[in-house]
């Protein structure tokens, strides 16, 4: 968790962590929900709804820091 | 004819989703007067260091209804779609399957478990659908998309996999609804709980955020598990969260 808000791409507590990735979400300036078909999270705002994390195995990554500017 | 249109790797992470493509390739064989469209199913495959994917890795797929003599026109239009609606440095593919014609459907099923478990290459995609006799594209990109497209159309056409893109319109959150009023709508072809079993249409169940549908036995099942409260219904629309696993 720490390493995601502290802006490093990788969220560390994997594929089910509902309330911390809910409270890093409402926290982000860029979180922008993702289409419905692909939200798997009930809270609407979490990093598992944003549009720009990529699933891994483990876990997810925001892409926000991979995007031009 | 029955056909089945499956789509994959059309997407960036600024674009419209895959989703969104598949349904308007439906909605445009009705408007063309083609045919009739079915719903759209999301299906998960792979994820994997050594798959090239977007953010999800999931394909999108529907059947249809289409006079026979449309399959060629179909195909060209959802072809042709795909490479002009295609986000730029996307990797789209294009499967469409003719049920009834299919060379070995248990082949296809196959194809779509084993995107699920193992990374496929392109030529083994190629190399299948030309067995199987279904019409396999690629529309930009690497192409690669082919892979997931193909899979969508086994595991739709397996009947067991995927949840339903959109949600059930049931009211507010908190409401209470019968299996019986749930099971008329067209939406819902069966009300199951988690373990699988059917329930009576005089249980009741209590309407949550965002209620979807997962297919299994090829319906669009909506799935109820044990209600948390203990007054109230015995039953609750499950949570996206207990969705994600399909």
């Amino acid at each position: 968790m720490e390493q995601m808000e502290a802006g490093l791409p990788e969220f560390p507590s994997g594929t089910e962590d509902w309330l911390t990735a809910a409270r890093v979400a409402a926290l982000c300036a860029e979180f922008r929900p993702d289409v419905e078909e692909e939200q798997v999270a009930d809270e609407a705002g979490s990093c598992y709804n944003c549009r720009y994390r990529r699933w891994s195995v483990d876990s997810i990554t925001c892409c926000k820091r991979q995007r031009p500017g | 004819m029955r056909i089945l249109v499956s789509i994959d790797d059309t997407d960036d992470l600024e674009s419209r989703g895959t989703g969104e493509l598949a349904s308007l390739i439906a909605a445009d064989i009705e408007t063309n007067g083609w045919g009739k469209s079915s719903f759209v199913t999301r299906h998960q495959l792979l994820v994997h260091p050594d798959i090239p994917y977007t953010s999800h890795n999931s394909a999108m797929c529907f059947a249809a209804e289409i006079c026979a003599d449309a399959l060629d026109e179909v195909i060209a239009h959802a072809s042709s779609f795909l490479a002009r609606e295609s986000a730029a440095g996307s990797d789209p593919g294009l499967c469409v399957a003719a049920v009834d014609g299919l060379a070995a459907p248990d082949e296809i099923m196959a194809f779509g478990r084993r995107a699920k478990e193992s990374v496929i290459t392109k030529e083994e995609a190629y190399a299948a659908a030309r067995r199987l006799g279904v019409h396999l594209s690629e529309h930009g990109g690497t192409g690669q998309g082919v892979i997931g497209a193909l899979a969508g159309a086994g595991l739709r056409l397996g009947g067991n996999d995927g949840r339903l893109k959109g949600a059930i319109p049931l009211g507010h959150p908190g409401g209470v609804i019968s299996v019986a009023d749930l099971s008329r709508r067209e939406d819902v072809d069966a009300v199951r709980t988690l373990d699988g079993l059917p329930l009576d249409g005089n249980e009741m169940v209590r309407v949550g955020e965002k209620v979807k549908t997962v297919m299994l036995e090829g319906k669009a099942v909506l799935l109820v598990s044990a209600a948390a409260a203990a007054d109230g219904p015995a039953w609750q629309t499950c949570p996206r969260q207990q969705l994600k696993r399909y």
